[in-house]
């Protein structure tokens, strides 16, 4: 199997590229997906070799989408792409209340094979309204699949995964995440879709974390160092949560940290912690902690957002908090707060 | 056949107020919204269809259901919210469906069924399939904005898409005057889209599947057309009963005069069927009705895991 080091974007080019040439009634919907850098890159130079299968829509979220779950209920295997979670409020009924909802109202055997590409999240000088990270939307929401790829390699494996899927499954692309980059296996190849990985093994203290909140935490690896045993775990689900993993490092570790990259109200990290709370068996050895951002929006200048997200360093104080351990003093570059990570990971 | 038009209006209206009784007794814990009045134009658009040609439906469709040959044992057991209904209880009488006579379904959020049919008729075209794909809403629904960007769509992709319109002047009781301007014009607005736009009496069924035969075959080449119905709804919004004082479009005069069931009724005496023969076969349907909500009540209910079931595929 042959390997090169490409982008997050690169990788979803890749696996829609690889997914289309054998399914045939995959069709990609979206605003400029047929454009030369199309979708930011996830659909570049696609609509030469699919030119009736890339199809370039209207500003119409709701009835794109709804054309897209249509079309998915009687044959066709639609990709909607939508570059802003926000835009992607205004087909919000077709999402949650009928893509999500067909198979179970009409009591089975009504399959709704759409994916649902959402870009996501934090990037620099977007603001209050282009930077909501509204995870607990869609993994509030029954009835749908929703998925995080947290590295490259997720991205291809869990695209092809949704595709090949027969429900509703959203992606939350973080856009934080698209310059990032890995050495991603040149065949095709799937994720499953509700199964958390563990991406660093460790006996001393848990860490749950998803999208750009898990690259925090792989960089948090770095300063803590070998003292410390972290089991880090990338959720890659949110709807539903493989709390199986979840409990079983937790077992192992008696503490949890849980990282969001948005306000803690109602987030992915008060539900795991709610959850892991309500278990007798874990043994908790120090209260759960959940990092997450403070309750305002994301505002534009970088003076203000500069304590906004949660830090390498805020995550590596925090494990070591838990520990009793001496805490780090580390000076954050200007880069290292405001943009966003273009490196190889591992 | 006219009487066969008949038999299908003169079913839909029997069961619809068959089963109003048994509303009116709390022994149908689905919320309903009756169909009655509007008879002629479920009929009239299915009876122009190929029965390979798709229908999609609203929170009102237990018309559009049996119009296009939807099983009513089936439909009656999912109001009784048993497990041989057509959606094994989960859905009632909001969400109908019968995949095998091509009803792909119904969903009561106004508007919501449009661009899902869009998708349908998309579908059609992808696979080079001659059929379209029908849905049906109501004035109510017209005002949500999804139904204009769905529009835009139908001429843009070029889809064999027919969209009936059921005019039947009220939203839930909000009258129409109450909802739009005096300047609105529906007309200018669908065929500002580039949509064919044609309108119809939809108390008649003869006009209705008159003029929707005529706009078809255009529908099939993949020029989406809609058409307005005008009609009467003769029941409440929800449920059978409301009173009568807050009618002033729609009156009891006005909704009897134009009744399409006893409009048609009389064009097939005045054929020459005597009133004997037309009464044995209404008793007959009278007869299917009453056997169907028999069937359903003796019916079980799902089992109580099945809570559980079908959340996904």
């Amino acid at each position: 199997m042959s390997n090169r080091i490409i982008t997050y974007t690169e990788a979803i080019k890749e696996a829609t590229d690889q997914i289309m040439d054998v399914d045939h009634n995959v069709v990609v919907m979206g605003l400029e997906v047929s454009y030369k850098n199309g979708a930011d890159g996830t659909t570049a130079g696609l609509k030469k070799k699919y030119p009736h299968r890339i199809i370039e829509t209207p500003q119409s979220e709701n009835a794109v989408t709804g054309m897209a779950v249509g079309a998915a209920i009687t044959g066709l295997h639609p990709i909607v792409h939508h570059g802003r979670v926000e835009f992607a409020l205004f087909a919000a009924d077709q999402i949650f209340t009928q893509a999500a909802k067909w198979n179970y109202m009409f009591g089975g055997g009504h399959p709704v094979p759409v994916v649902f590409r959402i870009n996501i999240g934090r990037q620099w000088g977007q603001g209050p309204q282009h930077t909501q990270a509204l995870y607990s939307l869609f993994g509030n929401a029954l009835g749908i699949k929703v998925v995080i790829p947290s590295t490259p390699s997720m991205a291809k494996g869990l695209l092809i995964s949704a595709v090949r899927d027969k429900n509703p499954v959203v992606i939350l692309e973080p856009r934080w995440l698209f310059s990032l980059k890995q050495n991603v296996s040149i065949e095709s190849y799937d994720k499953p879709l509700d199964k958390a990985v563990v991406v660093n093994e460790g006996a001393d203290v848990t860490i749950v974390a998803y999208g750009d909140g898990l690259i925090a935490a792989h960089e948090a690896l770095e300063l803590i160092g070998d003292d410390v045993g972290v089991d880090l775990i990338d959720l890659v689900s949110i709807n539903p949560i493989d709390y199986e993993t979840v409990y079983k490092s937790v077992k192992k570790t008696g503490r949890i940290i849980t990282i969001d990259t948005t306000n803690h109200a109602f987030s992915v990290g008060s539900d795991i912690i709610s959850n892991v709370a309500q278990q007798k068996l874990l043994h908790l050895k120090n209260i759960p902690i959940s990092i997450s951002c403070p309750d305002v929006p994301v505002p534009t200048s970088t003076i203000l957002t500069e304590s906004y997200y949660p830090t390498k360093v805020d995550i590596a104080n925090t494990v070591l908090r838990q520990l009793g351990k001496p805490t780090i003093k580390h000076d954050l570059t200007f880069e290292e707060i405001h943009t966003s990570p273009n490196y190889i990971i591992k | 056949m006219l009487l066969d038009a008949y038999k299908k209006m003169f079913l839909i209206r029997i069961a619809e107020e068959q089963l109003a009784d048994y509303y009116l007794k709390n022994k149908i814990m689905s919320l309903v919204h009756f169909y009655v009045g509007q008879e002629a134009i479920a009929v009239g658009v299915c009876d122009a269809l190929h029965k390979n040609d798709r229908v999609m439906g609203n929170h009102r469709s237990h018309g559009h259901y049996l119009a296009k040959g939807g099983d009513l044992k089936k439909m009656v057991c999912e109001l009784f919210g048993k497990e041989c209904g057509s959606s094994h209880g989960k859905g009632g009488s909001m969400h109908m469906i019968d995949t095998s006579v091509n009803f792909i379904g119904s969903t009561p959020i106004l508007s919501s069924a449009v661009p899902l049919s869009c998708g349908s008729a998309l579908e059609q075209k992808y696979h080079k399939s001659d059929m379209i794909t029908v849905v049906f809403l109501g004035d109510g629904a017209f005002e949500e904005g999804g139904v204009y960007e769905s529009l835009n769509l139908s001429t843009l992709f070029k889809l064999p898409l027919l969209i009936v319109l059921e005019n039947n002047l009220r939203s839930i009781d909000t009258r129409l005057w109450e909802r739009r301007s005096s300047a609105h014009d529906t007309k200018k607005i669908v065929t500002g889209f580039g949509v064919q736009y044609v309108k119809a009496d939809g108390n008649d069924y003869l006009d209705v599947v008159g003029k929707v035969r005529k706009l078809i075959p255009e529908v099939r080449e993949g020029k989406p057309a809609l058409i307005e119905c005008m009609t009467y709804r003769h029941m409440a919004h929800s449920g059978p009963t409301f009173e009568e004082e807050t009618r002033e479009e729609d009156t009891i005069e006005q909704r009897k005069e134009n009744d399409s069931v006893l409009k048609i009724r009389q064009k097939i005496l005045d054929s020459g069927i005597t009133e004997e023969e037309v009464i044995a076969v209404e008793n007959n349907i009278k007869k299917t009705v009453t056997n169907a909500i028999v069937f359903a009540k003796r019916a079980p209910f799902p089992k109580k895991e099945s809570l559980y079931t079908d959340l996904y595929v």
